[in-house]
């Protein structure tokens, strides 16, 4: 119980350099983390490859190729399945390392920071490429040069043009640029003589698609109650005004049935269902144009959020909780059996023992549309040692054929083959209508706003979101505020924003 | 031979002192490299504009981000919000775990079996702990609402992650079951060595349990108590991983902590010289509680001397 005397006394200096060191440490961590992660290789030497072409083929091919890819965001068990075929046609081994979101996009911008050369090949979600032009391999120099690219392999004409260019073709100096100028077919040369490069090959696209269930809505005894209340067919809404009554048409708390799940939590999926409703009530589903003008702050903007929140709050049609759901709980909800609907990036499937069936359909229509769509793409890290073979994997990788092979596990495909082929393909009929539908609402999708700060200006919004979905803010206050802080973080950037 | 004494006396302390300074020279090797050298480099981060990955080097700013910060609401905000969460939590396990210690001083095998599972949540990966939690309190399918519904406690369910004030609730209850064993254990260790004597003879002085514990258990205890919060203040301010799976700071932003902020500045949109300077005004804040808390700490631990 005794401490001898010799023990520092009450106030001694000790005490408090320990209690900063422990602070010090504490915040060390936090703060200075993205610096000192990842392998520890020495930055590659070899220069990016220059467009002008380098005999790239000349380069040894290497045994194995590091591969860093997602989790379930871009059914990763798809690739699983691909990479024994390749490593068969290759004899190159493939080491994946497949991480969930968060934990990706820190690794992938720590290990670009670091210049590492340990990954040969990654995984870039569309709203991180704005801040990474510096950093991916551009593609182009492979692409026209026949000794590592096999032009039918590559296929480029077959990429749905409005994912390749959402996704994959950028202006190295300034990655706010979109190129529009041959919207509807990949051109290579064109892409270059406009000052644009191609930094990846889309191999996941995800939009927001309808799911419902087709036993409710082809019940007869459902249908006769729906034309009974409203005087028309039962029928899949197509616009948001016949969503509202379908989904208060199914809500009925006491049978726990609800009418739809929501995105609304405080997360990414609560702005992409914001910007799908902005461009559904006839706004820019962008968000933030090309020229830096918040386009959300607007009538379309407080009419979108307005509608949302009532779908919560007014007409009580999403189950309790919805407000502090994500993309995952959202899935879980409706394959629990607890809604008729769904909006969501993946297709869905009912909890094992649950009678009923599973369709989709697009995302409503009201003045305009414009579903949320991002799109994944593999790229060639500008350190790798092994770029022109890292460049064979990915075109290998993202081809048609290998494509519709990974079909079995789930991809969302981002070629027109591949949904052609998904038409007939028996492998695929488990997932009913779904590459049907996703590929009719990539067709009319909205991407994201090219913004290096992105993530910032995605939080702000959320958070408007859910404030108005919780009934803390109303929506024009909510847009208002948002709109101030967007500015504000533009500005920091900093971009010519005003 | 005094002065003899007196001559060799300084030398032979320098010698005696060599030894020491080696002994402590790799302690202070680390510590100069792991925790002196990165805080200056904090420090120095601090003081520019920049982005991780743009190849240009950052922009001197001096104290430009300081300003930034200190003038936006929000940030303020999120440190009120921080404060207010480790100030609660602490508070109350202090309480409940006080409770549970004084019920677990009376021995038994029975007790010992408890105090043996108070260890669990402590054990459990906060970030698992998080995710149990969130499952459980789903209105729609979690055992918290299923069980207050059939108590007849709450007639609808509640969407405890929805409104701020439930929210809340929630993070400090899932703070409090994972560290109040932590504090009971400290507490407990504490009252299970107290002398009996001073209790003995209060009792034979004619002195009611209630007074007893009041007058004499509780001014034994302070050294513990006073231990048990400064450990749970330190942890609760590095609280992260719970609050990013159970609320990631909504409803809103109603518990967006300071540490989630720098972690999204720092690692979502990499504007380190921002987290950096966010990260000094939070380590300045931190110091100044956990010296205040080391004031009272060496006050009250000389009671153990006495």
């Amino acid at each position: 119980m005794t401490r001898p005397k010799t023990a520092p006394q009450r106030g001694a200096p000790w005490r408090t350099k320990a209690g900063s060191l422990l602070g010090a440490a504490l915040l060390i961590v936090a703060a200075c983390a993205p610096t000192g992660v990842g392998p520890a290789t020495a930055p590659a030497s070899v220069a990016p490859q220059s467009s002008s072409g380098s005999a790239p083929s000349e380069a040894a091919k290497p045994a194995s190729l590091n591969m860093l890819y997602a989790a379930g965001e871009a059914d990763v068990d798809a690739i699983k399945l691909a990479i024994p075929d390749f490593e068969a046609a290759t004899g190159i081994k493939i080491n994946l390392d497949s991480q969930p979101y968060t934990a990706l996009q820190q690794k992938v911008f720590a290990e670009l920071a670091a210049k590492s050369s340990f990954y040969d090949i990654i995984v870039i979600d569309t709203p991180w490429m704005p801040a990474l032009t510096k950093q991916i391999e551009p593609l182009s120099g492979y692409i026209g040069d026949p000794a590592v690219s096999d032009a039918k392999q590559l296929a480029i004409d077959d990429f749905i043009p409005k994912v390749f260019y959402d996704t994959a073709v950028y202006n190295r100096d300034q990655s706010q640029l979109e190129y529009s100028g041959s919207p509807d077919k990949v051109d290579v040369a064109a892409i270059k003589s406009a000052g644009f490069e191609i930094y990846g090959l889309p191999i996941q696209a995800n939009a927001l698609t309808l799911t419902y269930r087709k036993d409710l809505f082809e019940s007869p005894a459902e249908q006769a109650a729906f034309k009974a209340k409203y005087g028309r067919d039962l029928a899949v809404p197509t616009t948001w005004d016949e969503f509202t009554d379908v989904a208060s048409f199914f809500t009925r708390p006491s049978d726990r049935l609800y009418g739809t799940t929501l995105m609304a939590g405080t997360g990414d999926w609560a702005t992409d269902d914001f910007k799908t409703l902005l461009a559904g009530f006839g706004g820019n589903g962008k968000m933030v144009d090309g020229e830096f003008k918040r386009v959300f702050n607007s009538p379309e903007g407080i009419a979108a959020l307005t509608y949302y929140s009532d779908l919560i709050n007014k007409h009580k049609v999403t189950p309790p909780g919805v407000t502090s759901f994500s993309w995952d709980e959202a899935g879980s909800t409706y394959a629990s059996g607890l809604t008729a609907m769904s909006m969501n990036y993946h297709n869905a499937k009912l909890n094992e023992g649950l009678a009923g069936a599973t369709a989709y359909a697009t995302i409503p229509a009201g003045v305009g549309v414009g579903p949320h769509f991002g799109t994944w793409m593999l790229s060639v890290n500008s350190f790798s040692a092994n770029k022109p073979w890292a460049y064979r994997a990915i075109e290998w990788f993202t081809s048609s054929a290998v494509q519709t092979k990974m079909l079995a596990t789930q991809l969302h495909p981002s070629r027109r083959s591949v949904y052609e082929a998904a038409k007939t393909d028996p492998a695929v009929a488990s997932f009913g209508n779904y590459y049907d539908i996703l590929g009719k609402s990539l067709a009319v999708g909205v991407g994201r706003p090219r913004l290096t700060n992105y993530g910032e200006v995605d939080q702000i919004i959320w958070t408007a979101v859910n404030n108005v979905a919780t009934g803390a803010a109303t929506p024009a206050d909510a847009l208002r505020d948002a709109d101030a802080k967007v500015l504000e973080a533009l500005k920091k950037v900093p971009y010519p924003a005003n | 031979m005094p002065d003899v004494a007196r001559l060799i006396g300084p030398q032979d302390r320098r010698a005696r002192s060599h030894p020491a300074v080696l002994l402590l020279a790799p302690a202070v090797a680390v510590l100069l490299l792991m925790t002196v050298a990165p805080a200056i480099y904090l420090l120095w981060s601090s003081l520019f504009r920049f982005n991780l990955l743009a190849s240009e080097a950052g922009v001197f700013v001096g104290l430009g981000n300081y300003v930034d910060i200190l003038g936006s609401t929000d940030f303020v905000r999120h440190f009120g919000i921080t404060l207010l969460f480790v100030v609660t939590s602490v508070s109350l396990e202090l309480a409940i775990g006080l409770v549970v210690a004084v019920l677990l001083a009376r021995k038994g095998p029975d007790l010992r079996i408890a105090a043996g599972l108070l260890i669990l949540p402590m054990a459990i990966t906060p970030v698992v702990a998080a995710l149990v939690w969130r499952a459980l309190l789903n209105p729609n399918y979690g055992w918290i609402d299923y069980y207050l519904q059939t108590l007849g406690l709450i007639e609808e369910p509640v969407a405890w992650l929805s409104a701020p004030v439930t929210a809340w609730i929630a993070l400090l209850a899932l703070d409090a079951w994972q560290w109040m064993p932590f504090v009971a254990l400290i507490l407990l260790a504490g009252l299970q060595g107290l002398p009996t004597e001073p209790l003995e003879a209060a009792a034979v002085d004619g002195a009611g349990r209630l007074s007893m514990f009041r007058f004499i258990t509780l001014p034994m205890m302070r050294p513990f108590i006073v231990i048990a919060v400064l450990l749970r203040t330190v942890d609760a301010f590095k609280t992260f991983g719970t609050v990013q799976v159970l609320t990631n700071g909504g409803p809103g932003d109603a518990t967006e902590i300071v540490n989630l902020s720098i972690y999204r500045v720092a690692l979502q949109n990499f504007q380190v010289g921002t987290a950096a300077a966010m990260g000094i005004l939070f380590l300045v804040v931190v110091t100044i509680v956990i010296q205040q808390l080391l004031r009272v700490m060496a006050r009250n631990t000389d009671v153990l001397e006495d």
